[in-house]
């Protein structure tokens, strides 16, 4: 009796596991060190140069004028792509091959900005948008 | 026996990888590091960073100074295709190098780091 409820429980787990990933896709595409605001702490305006933040974060990717002097710039991008496709479910059955997908995409596009003097001191630093941490899930409503 | 052996594990390999595909991009020249390590603040001029590395990919003007920019990107990717369930990761990572002149044409500050040294191929799109 308890091999044959076992067995019935792992059947089920299984069914539920397949449905739920059935036509399932994870995409995540990376661009760059995603940077968080505790990787930048080390900065403090006036006193971190343009060097120190260079050694520590890497060479920025764009260098500008600005009106106080330079501005380097550090685009990074983290981006989660979910797709189900529950026409897979009825395809056994289907004499076509039906679809009804679901998909949600996250552009997770940030910057880091940091802006120094004429002398390559840290004037102020800010990120462009603040990332959440986008989880991976297709339900587009 | 060595053929044999052979034979087997790229058969294992092969069955193992099944549904794994690996793709690549790359733009742009590899920044050598001899290359930039040569360039010397207050000595080099620009005519010897143009002989080191080319033609910069962007010239840009900064507060009276030029500044070379060379950049060069590379992508990996990495997928799991599992039938019923797929994942996916592309990691891009570039170089950048950053060299300012000053108005006499001598290298002031070279900037440059390397990130595509440490990019691999990953699969797995949760996590990190």
């Amino acid at each position: 009796m308890l091999r044959s409820y076992t067995a019935r429980i792992s059947l089920l787990s299984l069914v539920l596991i397949s449905v739920v990933f059935f036509g399932c896709s994870v995409v995540r595409i990376t661009l760059n060190t995603p940077l968080t605001p505790e990787d930048v702490t080390f900065i403090v305006p006036g006193q971190t140069t343009l060097l120190e933040v260079v050694d520590r974060l890497g060479s920025p990717d764009s260098i500008n004028n600005s009106t106080s002097g330079i501005v380097s710039i550090y685009r990074f991008l983290d981006m989660k792509y979910a797709r189900v496709n529950f026409g897979y479910l009825a395809r056994p059955w289907s004499p076509v091959d039906p679809d009804l997908i679901f998909s949600r995409t996250g552009f997770g596009t940030d910057a880091f900005q940091v802006f120094y003097d004429s002398n390559g001191v840290v004037v102020q630093h800010s990120f462009l948008r603040h990332v959440t941490e986008h989880p991976f899930h297709p339900y587009p409503f | 026996m060595h053929f044999v052996h052979a034979v087997l594990v790229f058969a294992v390999t092969a069955m193992l990888t099944q549904g794994c595909a690996f793709s690549r991009g790359t733009l742009g020249d590899d920044i050598k590091t001899e290359a930039v390590s040569s360039i010397k603040k207050g000595v080099t001029t620009k005519t010897e960073v143009l002989a080191l590395l080319g033609a910069p990919d962007r010239v840009l003007p900064l507060n009276g100074r030029d500044v070379y920019q060379y950049y060069r990107y590379d992508a990996k990717a990495g997928s799991l295709l599992l039938i019923i369930v797929n994942f996916s990761r592309l990691s891009v990572k570039g170089d950048d190098l950053f060299v300012m002149l000053n108005q006499n044409g001598i290298v002031e500050e070279v900037i440059s780091s390397k990130r595509t040294e440490n990019l691999e191929f990953r699969f797995w799109p949760f996590g990190e």
